[in-house]
């Protein structure tokens, strides 16, 4: 029997009220500390949603202003980078600052850690997503280790092995290596399986020495090239796929876990929990995984609060009606 | 002969608090009238003093004082970009110039509303603590009205330099919205998710494209407007080779049958840059020109060789491409406070002459994107260093 799981697997749309709260910061009419507790009360509400729907991990939603971009932490945190250009953030209207590495990537191990809501820790599964090698290596702009992006993919793996420890140290319950780059290719070719399997090799890198749970989350793309090579290579408990663009009926039987993102994180149109049902049936029967979360397609911060929040509640009830009817 | 470098701005201007408070119904301060009058002043925007009449009233504005206050905005834009360098240059003013779309909300916002089929349902961030807000098309659109025919009529009056008209595109409609209808529509079609997704975004694009097209026509037809600026900010947002495609497909089935002077404005590609586009945009027929962000991604050293221009770097792909019309150089990031010198901009000006190889005469200069982001300040010493850079780089042509 499969287990069935739910999670959010990233950063999340902010409130109204804190997009306001934002605004009036930037425009001088709040103070700091004002900013600060629109954050804590937004993050307050969307844990408390999490848990009504079932989730059995938290997400602290990424977001407060430490988030601004997917790496801003780490752009920020981390040794031997610093901001450059904007950018366009995949296929998106979003955008992020470049990294761009002008020497030695190192880490204290508290880039992250000193950005999430350290109050979750206690009492909840903390799960918290960062970027993975490949998709830091590709958007970062290096000026610094040359030949390709070996060098560069593994100084960053090493560097955000520092921050995995301390999070597991600290009792996060959860990492996920988020992936866009490997199926967001557009105009490149997928990796080859060499490049997988380094891509494998720099996530052993950045998971040594731990034992936490991990995953690793593709989004924004179409990843059956890496169909099954991707369950082999991939050292992590999950393997995530974006199911607006990948077909399920490309995958094949494995005994990892499987993020299904099913309910498309890109529209507000609300899938029926049948149809998600017959959707989540379908990966169930090919892959043979014991165990399946549930999850949007990618980050719920491309809608509005309120759909995003709506998007959770349904694979909530989707969750009920898989677990009650047994898979 | 032909000026080099022709100057331009790509749209959107700060709007002053005066400007937006008295529409949000907030009452205004002794600083926003003095700010009202300072900018007045500076730059002579003809009839002030019945703008600082009406803004000494404060509050409870009529509907009539509303529009004179939008007009009053519209003439100070006008007189921003016709006085543009006036302390840096020899020579004052853009050559292209347009109002600041100062009667817009915003250049998703207003076409959206004035078209039916849609919804707004909440604000969506873009990045830091900028965001849009997002409609969801529920139905499949229509025209309800023209929403620049007012504008322009205005600014042809009273703008005493040639004016081009931005227009947002249907991608960009299609893409900063939420999907809900074709998606719907499309979800029930047999066909693999990417293939599904892909004819929705078709479908709703070139829906758009057609009421977009009937905007456009009615500008040339009842108020003569010569030129024409499509804004494509989203061309480099979807990225498969049938999505970039459908950038061109858009451009060409909005522009069909219509006769003017077409450019493109697009910026903020992806790490890929705008090779992305490549070769597919090139099949945009009536496009003249082409706007695209550089400064962002440029150094602040001085020189017209590759490195210290590494930001213009995609304009080689022009060359490759045979391309030999105009283009629009964006030689000022416009996210930033941080302002390079009138030198460096003259560098980036005669770096893109070197590299492309067109004549000077087209190759317009101007900001990267709108700069509506930005502090009046700001903004006016953005295309101030438009001009100077130009013209310093008029008097560099020949040898560097």
């Amino acid at each position: 029997m499969t287990e069935i799981e739910l999670s959010l697997t990233g950063s999340h749309a902010r409130a109204e009220t804190t997009i306001q709260a934002t605004q009036d910061w930037e425009r001088g009419r709040v103070d700091s500390a004002s900013l600060s507790a629109a954050f804590r009360e937004d993050c307050d509400e969307l844990v408390d949603l999490q848990r009504k729907a079932g989730a059995d991990y938290i997400s602290d939603g990424q977001l407060t202003t430490a988030w601004q971009d997917f790496l801003r932490p780490i752009t920020n945190g981390f040794g031997g980078l610093k901001k450059g250009a904007m950018v366009r953030w995949y296929n998106t209207n979003t955008f992020y600052y470049t990294p761009i590495v002008e020497g030695e990537i190192s880490s204290d191990g508290q880039a992250i850690w000193k950005k999430l809501e350290h109050r979750f820790v206690k009492g909840g599964k903390l799960r918290v997503a960062v970027p993975d090698p490949l998709t830091f290596a590709e958007l970062a702009e290096d000026r610094h280790y040359g030949e390709g992006e070996h060098k560069l993919l593994f100084a960053y793996a090493e560097a955000l092995n520092a921050e995995v420890r301390t999070l597991e140290k600290k009792g996060v319950s959860y990492v996920q290596f988020s992936s866009p780059a490997l199926v967001a290719r557009f105009r490149k070719k997928p990796l080859s399986e060499e490049g997988l399997e380094r891509l494998g090799e720099a996530i052993k890198v950045a998971k040594k020495g731990t034992s936490i749970r991990t995953g690793f989350h593709t989004y924004f793309g179409d990843a059956s090239a890496y169909i099954p090579q991707i369950f082999d290579l991939i050292p992590t408990d999950d393997i995530g796929f974006d199911f607006t663009q990948t077909d399920a009926d490309s995958l094949t039987p494995t005994t990892k876990g499987i993020i299904a993102g099913v309910s498309d994180a890109r529209t507000t149109y609300l899938e029926g929990v049948e149809e998600l049902r017959d959707h989540v049936q379908t990966i169930i029967d090919r892959t043979g995984s014991r165990r399946v979360t549930l999850a949007p397609s990618a980050d719920l911060r491309y809608i509005p609060r309120v759909s995003a929040d709506e998007k959770l509640r349904r694979l909530g009830a989707l969750k009920q009606e898989l677990t009650e009817g047994g898979s | 002969m032909a000026k080099a470098f022709p100057t331009q701005e790509i749209g959107s201007l700060p709007k002053f608090s005066w400007r937006t408070k008295p529409l949000r119904g907030t009452t205004l301060y002794d600083e926003d009238i003095a700010i009202a009058k300072e900018w007045g002043e500076r730059l002579e925007v003809p009839g002030r003093t019945d703008l600082y009449k009406i803004l000494s009233k404060r509050a409870d504005f009529s509907e009539k004082e509303k529009k004179a206050i939008v007009d009053f905005a519209l003439l100070y834009a006008i007189r921003m970009g016709e006085t543009a360098g006036a302390k840096l240059a020899k020579n004052e003013g853009l050559d292209l110039v347009w109002s600041g779309e100062q009667a817009r909300t915003e250049m998703y916002e207003t076409p959206v509303s004035s078209m039916k089929g849609f919804e707004f349902i909440g604000k969506v961030r873009s990045f830091d603590n900028k965001y849009w807000k997002m409609a969801s098309i529920r139905d499949a659109p229509t025209y309800k009205e023209n929403y620049h025919i007012d504008e322009l009529s205005f600014t042809k009056k009273h703008a005493k330099r040639k004016i081009k008209v931005p227009v947002t595109d249907a991608i960009t409609i299609m893409s900063w919205s939420d999907n809900h209808y074709y998606t719907a529509k499309w979800a029930k079609e047999k066909a693999s998710p990417l293939k599904r997704s892909f004819n929705a975004r078709r479908e709703f694009t070139l829906d758009l494209a057609k009421i977009i097209r009937k905007v456009i026509r009615e500008l040339i037809e009842r108020e003569g407007v010569e030129e024409v600026q499509i804004d494509i900010p989203a061309a480099t947002q979807f990225q498969s080779v049938d999505d970039i495609k459908l950038v061109a497909e858009s451009f060409n089935e909005t522009t069909k049958g219509l006769s003017a002077t077409f450019s493109v404005h697009s910026c903020f590609p992806p790490k890929l840059g705008y090779a992305i586009l490549f070769p597919h945009l090139l099949d945009m027929k009536k496009c003249e020109r082409y706007s695209f962000e550089y400064g962002n991604r440029d150094t602040f050293k001085r020189g017209v060789d590759p490195e210290s221009r590494i930001g213009f770097a995609d304009l080689k792909l022009f060359k490759e491409y045979g391309y030999n019309k105009g283009l629009g150089v964006g030689v000022i990031h416009i996210h930033t406070d941080v302002l390079p010198t009138v030198s460096v901009v003259r560098d980036r000006v005669l770096y893109s002459a070197k590299v492309t190889d067109l004549d000077p005469a087209s190759l317009y200069i101007n900001p990267d994107c709108g700069l509506r982001t930005r502090s009046p300040e700001v903004a006016q010493k953005m295309l101030d260093l438009v001009v100077a850079g130009a013209e310093k780089a008029r008097g560099g042509l020949g040898g560097n």
